[in-house]
């Protein structure tokens, strides 16, 4: 029957031709729809005798299986095109900036106090704190700094007064120190302590001096803690604190909350110790104050220095944020200057 | 203080140690060299005074020579020969309290010639800082420089009686001083006084009246000792530091003043030849309790120092010092301090510790770890809070700024705090650094100001104190600028306060602040507890932008415990969700609606949401909100639901409201 053969070719033909999802869909409803010209084509077999109709039965069957292929084959393609165009379309310029806030920082300090905080904290410190308004007792007679102490020279000191208080009866504190102090009335020995905060002098503020710092104190107090005890724990939170080995050397220094006392100096990590402008040409760069805590303070303490002892440093935080950024001037610290502050 | 190379040289026998290493050995072992500068042929080694405060001896090169012997092995001379004053006393010396003047000897002198010292006399005092004036003066001061003894000559002609008194001022008692200036004293000032009244401030410095000049032929040679604290509380009294006044407050050895006058007489024939001592030594003093020797255990000291020293090798150190030691077993020591180290220096075994330890060199300790047991550090959940606070903050985009804790009274008065109430500092720094803050919003508003000037917006915080009479509380500012209507950073920071306390609420405030926006202005809530304020500053405040700003007691809200969460089951029945819209008045809050319907929807509400806020005509708002209903056991039927919604309209309407359905 050539009429199924010729019918075929056209449907074949149309497919080939057509260029659209619809145009594809149009040529097979017109010949495999339920109205479709080859899909009727069985309908007329009936005239036919047993062995032609089973012949174009499973000509008509190929025909089908050849056009379904076709079809879906064209389908993909068409699909596929369709969603290449709209991907296409949806092309963006993914170098336009970005829209919604970005984080802020925090304050150069603060970065450097919470990593000194949790790397004592990691070697069994408490994180302690006291007030910024003190007591003259707290913040120097409990440390051995007893009035008309010409210690008193070595660190101008804010005088307050306040309505209802005697005057003059507290300052703001010269140092962290006196947290030694309440550290061991409140928490009492053995203590492994260390406190961070806000200290007050009254010098003329430079480039390299400010009223306003930040000193982080630290103590220890047990049983026969010795120098060499000291010396271990600066050596390693220095290290920590610098990621790297430093050496450290103690010399004599004059603190009266300390005996002995000393001032503590690190090789220098600029030269290694060969001298150059940072280290004055020393080899050695002054770092923190440090020494055993003097009897005088453990009894002011409550605390029996025949059967505790312990070790006391203070470190400069503002001068180590100085030294981390290479921040040339003090003040900028506390300026309030986004322009320097969302540098960190 | 600065030291002579070559004086001290003189000093200890043989010193062949360079002046660099000389300073370098000195910082090591006794006191922070700050420096070696050449005088001349001399050089000039610069001591920290602050790391001299402990030390009287070491306010003269003999006191120095000391340690430098003992550093480098050498044997250390003594300047002063000794030498005997015989006859009767030539003046009387009269002591009214011998706590603040333990001791006081003089001498005196005829046949005085008052000319320019010899110039190697001069160079010497040159090149410690010390001007060179006449022969007599400048042999006093000599004598000070090199065996830390302050001394003072008075001419004799012009005191009145044959006594000298030591005493407490009389109230308003006058002195004209060397210096030119004039002081008027109290009795907290001890004098030096004839028959007339003052001729000098003990200690500190001599009077006009009775100073040194080129017609002086008699003197009167000071050499005494004075209360280090009394000397100390004149000095800063009267704003008047000196070279004596600097070493008598370090509490100077009553030993050294006989010594001080047996080295000046041996200068004073040198330098004005002729001059002859009138009868002998005026030495008043009360006989000082010896101080007791110092118990020194060796395993004591090997535990403090952690190292073991040989008890031959501390005897050797403290000896080369000159501390006296005693053996009282293998093991122990009693040791005796000198009498220059013993004023205030040197009391109790843990100053030996010093001694000992600085002389063997701290480097000969190996560093140790210490054998604590492990233990777990208290918490500090202030410090945890700020800082979770802190990073809060930061990432919401808010940058940390430090303020001063300093106000001026104008900045504490914008914000309407009376300066009277307000903490003072009795000695400002500047006249606009005179109170505490009581608040962190002044310099908040500073840093806007500031800050504007750099940038169209922006956003920052600070954590810091509130200062008042009554303690210090922390507190949380954070600000935002922008050049726009305002709106989009107050609700910014609302967010935040939502981030940073969650359950937190905003009530606006009836009575804002002068400083506020008057209808921008806000208590944060928690619970029925204010802890915190929300506002937009008053436009008049901020130039060219809007700022608004976020006041949070952290003191507050550290109080309020957040509670561990508790697992609730997850809902087996699906839940219902209605919408209502409310027509309301202009100013009709959209919280307060909420909040009523809320209270209509009875127990099975599980949420509700506004949706948005339409303005219609006449100034009237329809405020649209989704609730969301559900029973925790089954599914409520549409009925039910239906009922609820009704219930809750009916309720409104009842109430006054207007809803649209």
């Amino acid at each position: 029957m050539t009429g199924l053969s010729d019918l075929r070719d056209v449907a074949i033909k149309g497919l080939d031709a057509a260029e659209t999802l619809e145009a594809i869909e149009a040529v097979r409803v017109e010949f495999w729809g339920r109205k479709g010209k080859l899909a009727l084509a069985s309908k007329e077999f009936g005239k036919l005798s047993p062995e032609e109709r089973a012949r174009n039965g499973k000509l008509l069957n190929e025909y089908k299986q050849e056009f379904e292929t076709l079809f879906e084959a064209r389908k993909a393609g068409f699909e596929s095109a369709a969603l290449d165009a709209r991907l296409e379309s949806e092309w963006i310029d993914l170098t336009a900036p970005a829209s919604g806030i970005r984080p802020g920082s925090l304050h150069p300090v603060t970065q450097v106090q919470k990593e000194l905080e949790d790397l004592f904290v990691s070697l069994g410190f408490t994180v302690l704190d006291g007030p910024e308004v003190e007591t003259e007792y707290y913040n120097f007679d409990a440390l051995n700094i007893p009035a008309h102490h010409p210690a008193r020279d070595m660190q101008d000191t804010f005088w307050l007064n306040a309505g209802s208080w005697p005057k003059e009866s507290r300052l703001l504190r010269t140092h962290t120190s006196p947290v030694q102090v309440r550290g061991l009335e409140k928490l009492g020995p053995p203590l492994k302590m260390i406190a961070p905060g806000r200290v007050f002098r009254n010098e003329e503020v430079d480039a390299s001096h400010e009223h306003t710092f930040y000193q982080l104190e630290g103590m220890m107090v047990d049983r026969d803690v010795s120098v060499a005890h000291l010396i271990y724990f600066m050596k390693t939170l220095l290290s920590a604190i610098f990621h790297r080995d430093v050496t450290v050397r103690l010399r004599p220094g004059y603190f009266p909350f300390v005996e002995p006392g000393f001032e503590l100096d690190i090789q220098c990590l600029i030269c290694g110790g060969t001298g150059c402008p940072v280290c004055k040409h020393s080899g050695w760069v002054e770092l923190l104050p440090c020494g055993l805590v003097n009897p005088a303070v453990l009894r002011a303490s409550g605390v029996d220095p025949e059967q505790w002892n312990g070790f006391a440093f203070g470190l400069g935080l503002t001068r180590l944020v100085m030294m981390r950024y290479a921040i040339d001037d003090i003040r900028l610290l506390m300026s309030g200057d986004l322009r320097f502050l969302n540098q960190f | 203080m600065k030291f002579s190379y070559d004086w001290i040289r003189e000093l200890v026998d043989g010193l062949d140690t360079t002046p660099a290493d000389l300073a370098r050995l000195i910082t090591l072992k006794t006191a922070e060299c700050e420096g070696v500068e050449s005088h001349g042929s001399d050089s000039v080694i610069e001591v920290d005074n602050k790391s001299l405060t402990h030390r009287p001896d070491l306010w003269g090169h003999h006191g120095m020579a000391r340690e430098v012997a003992a550093i480098t092995g050498k044997k250390l001379l003594d300047p002063v020969k000794p030498r005997s004053f015989d006859g009767p006393r030539a003046v009387h010396v009269d002591i009214e309290n011998y706590e603040l003047s333990p001791r006081y000897s003089a001498l005196v002198f005829e046949n005085v010639t008052v000319r320019p010292s010899p110039v190697w006399l001069a160079e010497r005092l040159e090149a410690v800082g010390l001007n060179a004036i006449n022969n007599i003066v400048d042999v006093t001061n000599f004598v000070m420089a090199e065996i830390a003894q302050p001394m003072h000559a008075f001419d004799a002609n012009k005191l009145h009686g044959e006594t000298i008194f030591v005493r407490s001022a009389g109230a308003g008692e006058e002195l004209a001083a060397l210096n030119g200036e004039s002081y008027v004293l109290d009795s907290s000032n001890l004098v030096i006084a004839d028959a007339q009244g003052a001729i000098a401030l003990a200690g500190v410095i001599g009077g006009a009246g009775s100073a040194i000049s080129d017609s002086t032929t008699r003197i009167v040679l000071e050499s005494a000792n004075f209360n280090a604290t009394s000397v100390r509380k004149t000095s800063s009294k009267l704003r008047l530091r000196t070279d004596a006044s600097m070493r008598f407050e370090k509490a100077q050895d009553p030993v050294n003043t006989v010594r001080g006058l047996q080295r000046a007489l041996e200068l004073l024939e040198q330098v004005s030849p002729g001059i002859r001592l009138v009868g002998g030594l005026a030495d008043a003093y009360r006989p000082l309790p010896a101080q007791p020797p110092v118990l020194l255990q060796i395993d004591w000291l090997d535990r403090k120092l952690g190292r073991a020293i040989a008890p031959a090798q501390i005897r050797a150190i403290l000896e080369a010092i000159e501390f006296k030691v005693e053996e009282i077993d293998e093991r122990t020591f009693s040791v005796f301090v000198p009498s220059w180290r013993a004023t205030k220096d040197v009391s109790i075994k843990d100053d030996l510790v010093e001694e000992v330890g600085r002389m063997i060199g701290y480097d000969s300790i190996t560093p140790v770890a210490p054998l604590a047991p492990a233990r777990v550090p208290p918490a500090s959940p202030r410090r945890g809070f700020h800082h979770h606070i802190r990073e809060m903050a930061v990432a919401q985009g808010f940058t940390e700024v430090y303020n001063y804790s300093f106000l001026s009274d104008d900045q504490a008065r914008v914000f309407g705090f009376d300066p009277a109430g307000c903490v003072q500092v009795a000695n400002p720094i500047a006249a606009g650094h005179n109170l505490l803050r009581p608040s962190l919003l002044p310099l908040i508003w500073k840093n806007i100001g500031d800050n504007a000037r750099h940038f169209d917006q922006f956003r920052f915080f600070e954590i810091g104190r509130e200062i008042h009479p009554d303690g210090e509380t922390p507190h949380f500012a954070a600000a935002i600028f922008a050049k726009d209507d305002g709106v989009a950073s107050l609700f910014e920071l609302k967010r935040l306060t939502e981030c940073l306390t969650p359950g937190a609420s905003v009530r606006p405030s009836p009575r804002a602040r002068p400083y506020e926006h008057p209808y921008r202005a806000a208590d944060v809530l928690l619970g029925a507890a204010a802890v915190g304020r929300l506002f937009e500053f008053h436009p008049s405040m901020v130039e060219a932008g809007r700022a608004a700003v976020l006041d949070l007691n952290l003191a507050l809200l550290e109080e309020v415990q957040t509670p561990a969460p508790r697992y609730q089951a997850l809902r087996r029945f699906p839940a219902s969700a209605f919408d209502l819209s409310v027509v309301v008045p202009a100013r009709e809050l959209i919280g307060e609606v909420q909040a009523r319907l809320a209270s209509h929807a009875g127990a099975n509400l599980l949420s509700i949401l506004f949706l948005r806020d339409f303005a219609l005509p006449g100034g009237q708002r329809s405020l649209s909100y989704r609730l969301t209903v559900g029973a925790w056991d089954r599914t409520l039927s549409s009925e039910e639901v239906s009922a609820i919604r009704g219930a809750v309209i009916e309720s409104m309407r009842a109430a006054g409201y207007d809803l649209k359905v």
